[in-house]
């Protein structure tokens, strides 16, 4: 019961991070990335070949590198990754003049071929059999029992998590965050006032890919494993869901949409008597995060912590000025 | 050489599927604004009718008519049920694709459900390949092929022949206008739904028939070429999106036969690269805007 | 310039010139010499096409510092074209965009507005999803504000905020504004729409204002501030070039007037001198 606990925990961290990251691209800067899955699992991958050893051509697995670099090489280079594949992609598809459902759905096009690509090209990451015999870290350092490398990997996680959140939510206040939520709202309007839209874009896409990349390196390192089946495009559903549950703009928000979607709807089927028959559940499970998706899209609720309502204040100097003028 | 002839052909094959959803994506999204990414699971649908009556005892050539006429059924309610209600909200367009994204995953795993995530493989007589210059097909595949370029010369003709199909052209275009001459544009958008809900059914029991194998999640693998093949022409125009198919399902079986088999994927994303290169897509008087109107 | 038919004038346009010309010339030979600012605006030879249809064929004009020119013409002449090919929403065929001496005709819309040009929208544009206070600070931090490197690294970022913040006061204060401060885009009634529109473009003192339609949906109450405000613009030495459809307003804001049919220029000059031209008329006739 106490694995079950501390993996789930561990799943928070890991959903808590992707939802920081969608919401950071679609929350505040209203960039519909349907292809976010691909972000996380290239995170995993890199982070995967670069701690394994080197392929051997006898071995049962076949991938390139293979560096066996020491933590934190790994985890640094997984989320260099996504943000490398943000920059790509971003530069490739977020500065053309097109209709953001365009760009969604090129996006997500993207992250249905790269599937097909990785599961096509088996030297690459080993296609469909994905990878395994990812080392985790510290385990050698501490020698903990199984059990205790499980509780000390959510309390990593969740340091972690409190940096992203903290440095996210920080950012997301400043003039930087605000320029973000004007060009989600009107992006012309934005380049208007002087803002280089297309730049500005190109670089909230990389931030966001980097924690995407990130958490999926922190999977894998947690996982020892991660194959196609990991990242079906389908994915980066669940966490827009939670994104819009727990509420857009809301960094605090997005946690509790993390919480709330995967964790605690991916968890309750293994409460519920098994009915039917085994997967019949999983594709019950779909159909349902999909409705309630329609079913919140009808309602058009801002969420369970809508986004930061702004109030402003005026400086003491400012306001003695305008009282003695007034 | 005789090999890249040979990849020539299957290329044709591949681009009856294609093709066919592609018609399907151009001629709803001309009309109603409305980038559907449901299709894919539609197509899993057309394929699994038509294999399902197969199995019945019925012509798969009957089988793939039926499929297209169930997937036809199920795209109207569907447009005419959820969509609708969305798009009477105000809904902007990047909210319809999330909304068709939620409707695909609803109706491909109620597939799946049914199907209890069988992989099914289609029994049909094989034959042996005929030659056709340095063309060489099996009947079966002679037959896709036919059907397809069949369909599409009837749409074709069908759009500028016909008043309806003429109606339809025009709605497109500009549908306030078209609404403004009379033309009933209700009765417009519901037969462009049925028309593309069938071209996408057939697809995936075309595509069936091909690989002769189906799945509640076939229909996902064409759907990315079927939605490249429908960017690269202009919306709504089915002589571009077969000609688009064409063109990709010629490329992506030459590259498997030139390179690895791997990298015939990959040519899709080349395929892509082109259409955000090279096609701005929403200039309304001048100006770039996501605020293009959206008839369901 | 065309040359006048002698003798011909309408009616009503006479008594709406003759109304508003005397006071309103005086103030403006007064307080605005115009003739010896150099232009900040020169347009050459400019052609927009959509989809090959010419909408704008040929077009030049200039716009001089401190000068305020009214752009008119009948539904579909092209004016807003003109207007978007200067601010760079639009892409034209053909022509030169000079201004303040720079030639901006390849430059994107955001280095055009860092150089000092702004704009106001036919539908007043407003960020729905921010206050009205974001709104104006995100225009009054302009690129800085946007800068991820300088957001991190720069230590004055707080005074900055403070100096942005002290503007948008000080105008929402110099306007009668203040207490909408804290609404949301959305939650703007019209009139509010327009001030915020116009108050965004102006807040960094920019050289050049151009206004699409300023005057659409603005009650009689407002009505004096806005022409007071684009007065009081002008007099800062900035140029601003306006489309309006309101004559009577036209005549009595602007120095000089372009009238434009079917995507060219037909005749230029002062309010008076272009209301007795027989074309202009035929314009508006028929």
């Amino acid at each position: 019961m106490q694995d079950f606990v501390s993996i789930s925990l561990v799943y928070l961290g890991i959903y808590a991070l992707s939802t920081l990251s969608l919401n950071l691209q679609y929350g505040y800067a209203g960039i519909i990335n349907f292809g976010w899955i691909a972000f996380q699992a290239v995170g995993a991958y890199i982070a995967a070949v670069t701690s394994l050893g080197p392929a051997s051509p006898s071995g049962f697995q076949h991938y390139i590198l293979g560096a066996r670099l020491a933590f934190p090489l790994p985890l640094v280079l997984g989320t260099l990754a996504g943000a490398a594949l943000a920059l790509v992609l971003g530069g490739l598809i977020l500065t053309r003049r097109i209709r953001r459902d365009f760009q969604a759905i090129i996006m997500l096009i993207v992250a249905i071929i790269a599937a097909q690509v990785v599961i096509a090209t088996v030297g690459l990451f080993n296609g469909a059999n994905g990878l395994s015999g990812v080392p985790k870290p510290f385990n050698g350092v501490f020698h903990l029992s199984y059990h205790g490398y499980q509780w000390f990997y959510v309390g990593w996680m969740a340091v972690l998590c409190i940096v992203v959140y903290a440095g996210q939510e920080w950012l997301c206040r400043t003039s930087w965050g605000r320029a973000l939520r004007a060009m989600r709202e009107d992006d012309v309007l934005a380049g208007y006032a002087g803002i280089n839209i297309q730049a500005l874009r190109v670089v909230v896409f990389v931030l966001g890919g980097a924690i995407a990349g990130f958490s999926g390196a922190l999977l894998v390192e947690f996982l020892g494993t991660w194959s196609p089946d990991a990242w079906s495009f389908v994915e980066t559903f669940v966490v827009f869901v939670a994104v819009y549950v727990g509420g857009r703009g809301n960094n605090f928000g997005a946690i509790i949409g993390a919480f709330l979607v995967p964790v605690v709807i991916g968890t309750m089927p293994s409460f519920l008597p098994q009915f039917g028959y085994p997967g019949l559940t999983a594709n019950l499970e779909w159909i349902v995060i999909a409705l309630a998706w329609l079913i919140i899209f009808y309602l058009r609720p801002v969420g369970i912590l809508p986004e930061r309502r702004h109030i402003a204040t005026r400086s003491r100097v400012s306001a003695r000025v305008n009282a003695t003028t007034t | 050489m005789n090999l890249y002839w040979e990849a020539v052909g299957f290329g044709v094959i591949a681009a009856a599927s294609i093709g066919l959803g592609a018609m399907g994506f151009t001629l709803q999204f001309g009309l109603t604004n409305v980038l559907n990414i449901g299709y894919g699971a539609i197509m899993s649908l057309g394929g699994i009718v038509a294999y399902v009556s197969h199995s019945a005892g019925i012509s798969i050539w009957f089988g793939l008519l039926l499929g297209g006429l169930s997937a036809s059924a199920v795209t109207l309610i569907v447009a005419k049920t959820i969509l609708a209600v969305y798009a009477r909200r105000g809904a902007a367009l990047f909210e319809m694709a999330m909304i068709t994204f939620g409707v695909a995953l609803i109706v491909e795993y109620a597939i799946a459900a049914i199907t209890r995530n069988n992989t099914y493989p289609l029994t049909i007589a094989i034959e042996h390949a005929m030659s056709l210059g340095p063309l060489r097909f099996t009947k079966v595949q002679l037959i896709l092929v036919i059907v397809a370029f069949g369909v599409f010369v009837l749409l074709d003709l069908f759009l500028h022949l016909t008043r309806l199909g003429v109606a339809l052209r025009a709605t497109a275009v500009d549908p306030d206008l078209a609404r403004a001459s009379g033309i009933a544009t209700n009765q417009i958008v519901t037969a462009a739904w049925l028309l593309s809900g069938f071209l996408c059914g057939l697809a995936g029991g075309v595509f069936m028939v091909n690989i002769l194998t189906i799945s509640a999640f076939t229909g996902d693998s064409l759907l990315s070429l079927v939605i490249v093949a429908a960017l690269m022409g202009t919306a709504g125009s089915v002589r571009g999106a077969a000609l688009a198919a064409l063109a990709i399902g010629i490329a992506t079986q030459v590259v498997s036969v030139a390179g690895a088999s791997s990298y015939d994927t990959a040519v899709a994303y080349g395929f892509l690269a082109l259409v955000l290169l090279a096609r701005p897509r929403t200039l309304q008087g001048g100006l770039v805007t996501d605020r293009v109107q959206i008839t369901v | 310039m065309r040359e006048r038919a002698p003798g011909t004038t309408s009616e009503a346009l006479r008594r709406v010139a003759v109304s508003a010309a005397p006071a309103s010339q005086n103030e403006r030979t007064s307080l605005r010499p115009v003739s010896n600012h150099p232009a900040v605006l020169e347009v050459g030879d400019l052609r927009v096409s959509y989809g090959g249809v010419p909408a704008v064929d040929g077009v030049s004009l200039s716009v001089a510092r401190g000068e305020i020119v009214g752009l008119i013409g009948p539904n579909g002449a092209g004016k807003s074209s003109v207007l978007n090919a200067i601010t760079g929403d639009v892409r034209p065929a053909a022509g030169s965009i000079q201004f303040a001496g720079r030639d901006v005709t390849k430059l994107p819309i955001h280095r055009r507005a860092r150089l000092g040009m702004a704009r106001t929208s036919q539908t007043a544009r407003v960020f729905e999803g921010l206050t009205v206070f974001e709104s104006l600070v995100t225009f009054a931090r302009g690129a800085e504000g946007a800068s991820l490197t300088r957001t991190l690294l720069q230590r004055g970022r707080r005074l900055q905020e403070e100096q942005a913040a002290e503007l948008v006061w000080e105008m929402l204060d110099r306007h009668g504004f203040a207490h909408i401060a804290d609404l949301y885009g959305r939650e703007l009634s019209g009139g509010q729409r327009r001030f915020v529109d116009l108050a965004m473009a102006q807040i960094r003192s920019p050289k050049l204002l151009l206004l699409d339609e300023p005057m659409v949906g603005i009650t009689a109450a407002i009505l004096p501030g806005l022409m007071s405000a684009l007065r009081e613009a002008a007099e800062r030495s900035v140029g601003i070039l306006m489309v309006e459809h309101a004559l009577d307003l036209v005549a009595e804001l602007c120095d000089r007037v372009i009238v434009m049919v079917e995507g060219r220029i037909i005749v230029s000059g002062t309010y008076e001198a272009i209301a007795e031209d027989v074309e202009v008329r035929r314009a508006y006739l028929t």
